[in-house]
């Protein structure tokens, strides 16, 4: 991983299109500004990373569970 | 027509006919193409199966079977992606987990948006929403 310092008012270029800037520094929380085509998805990390999990357990199902749940679901329709 | 071996058994498909995820699914960045696998009893709930890892397969489902205010309205950019226009329909499709207890839940948080038009599909993540990413079936 590269590793830069940078102060509030500071940025970081990443290739032609893609800009982070430090905002603003209070205590242990920083304030970053992105600027980036509308085609790149910004995620916070831990939410991105929670829903990869949840895609990973979505991925771990048994036919014969979906087979056995579909009459009992079907009648909710 | 091609056949391949999934973890469910031998399935045969027709390429022409595959959905196609252009930025594969969240954490699965590599998985573009799947079957969408008939569903052989009644209900609302059915799979897509990876022809790209034939370990994977998800559940599926249309959240308004169980949530009939739930909606998803895609931004321009997710448009383009399903290359589709304004006045194209694109459904919301949601992730079904299905744990061992069978007490299944929906992630609502990451909806699937599913154009039929195009055959594309992309799982979108809904940040500041109050959906949850495993969203118990309402009693």
């Amino acid at each position: 991983m590269l590793v830069l310092t940078r102060k509030a008012g500071e940025g970081i270029v990443i290739g032609d299109n893609i800009t982070i800037k430090i905002l603003e520094i209070k205590g242990n929380t920083i304030r970053v500004g992105i600027d980036a085509p509308r085609d790149n998805k910004i995620y916070r990390q831990e939410v991105y990373e929670q829903i990869s999990k949840e895609n990973r357990e979505a991925a771990q199902w048994q036919l014969e569970d979906l087979d056995e749940l579909t009459p009992s679901t079907s009648k909710e329709k | 027509m091609e056949t391949i071996e999934t973890r469910f058994g031998e399935v045969t498909y027709d390429p022409d006919n595959l959905l196609h995820f252009p930025a594969g699914l969240i954490g699965f960045p590599n998985l573009h193409d799947f079957i969408v696998m008939p569903n052989k009893k009644q209900g609302p709930l059915f799979w897509i199966q990876s022809v790209d890892d034939l370990d994977l397969a998800f559940v599926l489902t249309d959240p308004t079977n169980f949530f009939l205010d739930y909606k998803v309205i895609p931004e321009e950019s997710e448009k383009t992606l399903l290359q589709i226009n304004r006045e194209d329909e694109c459904y919301a499709l949601s992730v079904v987990t299905v744990p061992t207890d069978k007490k299944i839940t929906l992630n609502l948080a990451a909806p699937i948006l599913f154009s039929p038009k195009s055959n594309r599909a992309i799982q979108v993540i809904l940040e500041n929403s109050e959906y949850q990413a495993k969203t118990p079936l309402p009693g």
